[in-house]
Parts: C-alpha cells; structure tokens; sequence
C-alpha cells in the first residue's frame, strides 16, 4: 500500500483494487478459504445417511454427506478417473453410494471405490488410493466445518477461540444450545460485492442509525455508531419498552432456558473469520454462512435458529425472522452500493476508517498477512 | 466341487469372490442361505460381489439391475440375461460350490478365459 498521509482521526481502508482484482481474490481463495476452517452446512442439513450438499470452499466443489455410521465426511467433488463433477446439485439424497455420471465408477459414502467397469481386471488399484480425496470435517454447534490444507490449523484455537474471545468467555456462547436448536427458516442471499465489504460492514455499527431504522429502534444504543464487536462481552440493550427481538418490538418466543440473567434482553455480534457471523439473542441465533464466489459476488445462506419445540409447534416466527432479514436486505445493498465504485479512481488509494471504525484495520491487517503468507 | 472358504469367513449379508474364470460370486443371505451365481454381471463388466444383497437379489453395483440368487434371473433392467447358478454345499464347515456346466451369459467384451 503506498502510504497516505491521513488526519490523526482516520486510518486507510485497504486499496479499491482489494475488492475488484480477479489475482488478489485468487489469492485470498488458496490462502483463506482453503487454508481455514470453512463452515459448510448445517449438520441436519444432512439428516441420514447419503444426504449431501454440495459447497464451494475457495475454487473447490466440496462433497459433504453422511455416511452409514452418522458420521459427517466431505470429499473433493472430483471423479478420480477423468475429472467428472460427482454431483451438480446443491443438495440432494443418494441411497448407498456416490456414482459418477461418466463412466460408472462407484464411491461408498466413506469415498472408497467400490466398483468401476472392468474393476476386477484391475487389481492394482487400491479402492481407498482411487476414492474420492477426503478433506477434514469437524462438527461444532451443530454446524459442519472443513478444511482443505493439508495439515489443518487447530480448530480449538482458530474456531472457537475466536467465538470465545469475543464473548469473553467460552461458557457465553454455549448458554444459547446452538448444537440442538433447530432452523426455523434460512434465507439464501446472492450479493454482488466483495467478502470483504460483507465483514467490513457486519463489524462496524457506524451505518446502523442511517440504514437500520428497525434494528436501532429494538437496540438504541446502536444510534450512537460504536459497533458492539468493538468491546469484549458487551451485548447490546434492548430498548426500554421492547418485548423481543422482532421486527416491531413485540414479544418474541420462548427464551432458550441457559440464557441467563446477564444474557437477557441483550444482543451479541461474533465474526468467526473468515466466512461466519453470528448474533445471539435470547430466543434464537442467527447464523451466517459466506461463501464467497468471485471478486464481486459472495452467497450468504443465513439461517434462524430457534428452539426446536418452537419450531415443531408451528410457532409463528414471521416477527423474529423479518427483522434481521430486513437488517441483511439493507446491509447488503449498502455493500452491493460500493462494489462498483471499488474500481473508480475515486477509490483507488481506499477510503478511511472513522474512530468507531479503527477495529476494522485489525481484519484489513489480518487479510494481507495471510495473503502474504507463505503457503500457509 | 471347488472349496470356496471356511464358513465362518462368510458371515451372513457377505459376499465371496471366487477366482475361477469366468469368476463366481457366493452370497450368505441375512437368512442364512447360501448361493453362488456368475460374478460378473451380464450387462457389463461389474462384479456382483461389490453389489448390493437384499433378501434373495443381489443389486449390481454399477446400474442396478437386480438378480435373483436363486434363478439367475434379472428382475429389472438394464440387465436382460440372467446369471448362471452354481449348487452351493456346505461340508465340514466350509462352503464349496459346483461350477454349472452350461455356457455363461457374460456381457460383451467379457470372455471366458481372458482373465
Ligand atoms: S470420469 Fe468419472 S467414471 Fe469416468
Ligand atoms: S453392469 Fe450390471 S447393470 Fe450394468
Ligand atoms: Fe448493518
């Protein structure tokens, strides 16, 4: 970055071309997304045995499904013999194996090669050599996670110390059961913007008062623009005369029971970098999955996580869920707003950080850090 | 009569493939029968061994026809001959079959004798 000389009261953004050069996405793909832990799926998103989804993690299709014994596997989306997609679908439900569509070869739901034409004229292939390429998976509340390195970072420290740091402590976060509730709806965003605008946006609060006007009347303090991310353990407050966190103030639904007294009637905000966001509140959790596409394009699957009684009783949840829609609606369109002008002349050296912004230069550091990274 | 393997080795919903050419496939059924067809399926060249066996049919593993152990029989497509049977015997605890004597039905590009 050429260095700027900035009033003592801003600092640099990263440079226009951050959000826009097809070579630093490239980049951010093999040192980011596929070097980290990567939240996929959630796992009753597979709910037995040959269910899968399919994912994107950095320039990888990635096969996630359940195998005979429950346990959650994911595998490169790649035919071992000439290279065939095993699956176009996002989702879907094979009964015994994975068969590419090719030339037949036949994967059990472990990845091993089970059959193929002319199979058994081949007894020097090893069935486990030629199955599908697995890669790590790790199941933390309730969600999937892979990675694709070679030798994956610690997930205790690059997953949940993250979500600890933030909250303070590691018992915050598991007060709120995220592992047993239950989706009560998710919503499948397509931006067009840049990953970095997304996380940008999701760690400041500075935008809340102009572009959130139902989210600040639920949590007034966010009028004054200081994110809650900027402060460890800090919730935000409802408002005096809100009764849940809905669209209108009204009362939400049952308050998930380890919720304690502190956690009440209070909002948290946790990154987990690089691709999830999640807000607690004291009747569900909202969970944001990034999966980021190209330089300018990013999927954001969000879903809302109730208790699952609330959920199994036909509980209208309309209330809950429409406010936060509403909040990544408008958040998103902000971020589709900048995309274009990340390439303008305008935006060439960046823009700046306002105070109640600075905490960002911290993930602005961590990106080129990793960027300039060995392999790692 | 060929001796396949210890009985004990062939527990029931197993298979056994038998490397006799053309090769013979040697099932132990979840209900405890034992029967011996062509392994290699008469559409194309798959091993019925890595099939699937549910009851008396066994499901070939590359485009599902189904056969059933006890004729040969296919019972539904893309399959249309069915597989020779082999008599099974059990005798001192070990399982042997008696190869058929009629021609095998293999499927095109198969012979016997290549292997
Ligand atoms: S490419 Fe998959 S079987 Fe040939
Ligand atoms: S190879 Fe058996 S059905 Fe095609
Ligand atoms: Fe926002």
């Amino acid at each position: 970055m050429t260095a700027r000389s900035l009033p003592p009261s801003v600092i640099a953004t990263l440079p226009g071309g951050h959000y826009t050069d097809e070579n630093i996405f490239a980049l951010e793909q093999t040192r980011i997304f596929e070097s980290m832990w990567f939240c996929v799926a959630r796992a009753s998103d597979l709910g037995k045995p040959g269910a899968f989804r399919t994912v994107q993690v950095g320039r990888e299709s990635v096969l996630v499904t359940r195998a005979r014994d429950d346990s959650i596997r994911a595998f490169l989306n790649v035919c071992r013999h000439r290279g065939a997609r095993i699956r176009t679908e996002e989702s879907g439900e094979v009964k015994r194996a994975f068969q590419c569509p090719y030339h037949a070869w036949t994967y059990d739901l472990e990845g091993k090669l089970i059959a193929a034409p002319n199979l058994t004229k081949m007894p020097d292939l090893d069935r486990v050599e030629y199955g599908l390429v697995n890669v790590a998976v790790r199941e933390w509340m309730g969600y999937v996670w892979v990675c694709l390195a070679d030798e994956p970072p610690s997930f205790e420290v690059d997953v949940i110390g993250e979500a600890t740091v933030r909250l303070g402590d590691e018992r915050a976060i598991e007060s709120y059961d995220i592992a047993n509730l239950a989706v009560g709806r998710r919503i499948v965003y397509d931006v067009r913007a840049n990953w970095k605008l997304i996380v940008e946006n999701f760690m400041e609060c500075y935008h809340c008062a102009t572009i959130h006007p139902e989210l600040t009347e639920v949590l007034p303090e966010f009028a004054d623009g200081y994110a809650a991310q900027s402060f460890v353990g800090h919730g935000a407050e409802f408002g005096e005369e809100i009764r849940g966190f809905t669209v209108d103030g009204s009362a939400g639904v049952d308050r998930i029971p380890g919720v304690g007294e502190e956690q009440d009637r209070r909002y948290y905000a946790i990154t987990i970098k690089p691709q999830v966001f999640v807000n607690l509140v004291p009747d569900h959790v909202i969970w944001h999955r990034m999966f980021p596409l190209a330089a300018d394009r990013t999927i954001v699957e969000c879903d809302w996580l109730f208790l699952k009684d609330v959920v199994d009783a036909g509980t209208d949840l309309g209330p809950s869920v429409e406010l936060f829609h509403r909040v990544n609606e408008q958040d998103f369109a902000a971020c589709e707003r900048c995309q274009p002008a990340m390439s303008s002349r305008a935006y060439a050296q960046g823009g700046v950080l306002v105070p109640s912004e600075h905490h960002i230069g911290a993930f602005h550091d961590w990106v080129i850090n990793r960027l300039g990274a060995g392999s790692g | 009569m060929i001796p396949v393997c210890p009985l004990a080795n062939l527990p029931r919903g197993e298979a056994h493939r038998l490397d006799v050419d053309p090769p013979i496939a040697v099932f132990h059924t979840e209900d405890g029968e034992i029967y011996a067809v062509d392994d290699t399926c008469t559409h194309q060249d798959a091993s019925l061994s890595d099939g699937w066996l549910e009851g008396c049919e066994i499901e070939c593993p590359l485009h599902a026809s189904s056969f059933d152990l006890r004729t040969g029989r296919p019972s539904s497509p893309p399959a249309k001959l069915p597989l020779r049977t082999h008599r099974v015997v059990v005798s001192d605890d070990t399982v042997y079959v008696v190869p058929s004597e009629e021609p095998p039905n293999l499927p095109p590009g198969v012979r016997a004798g290549t292997v």
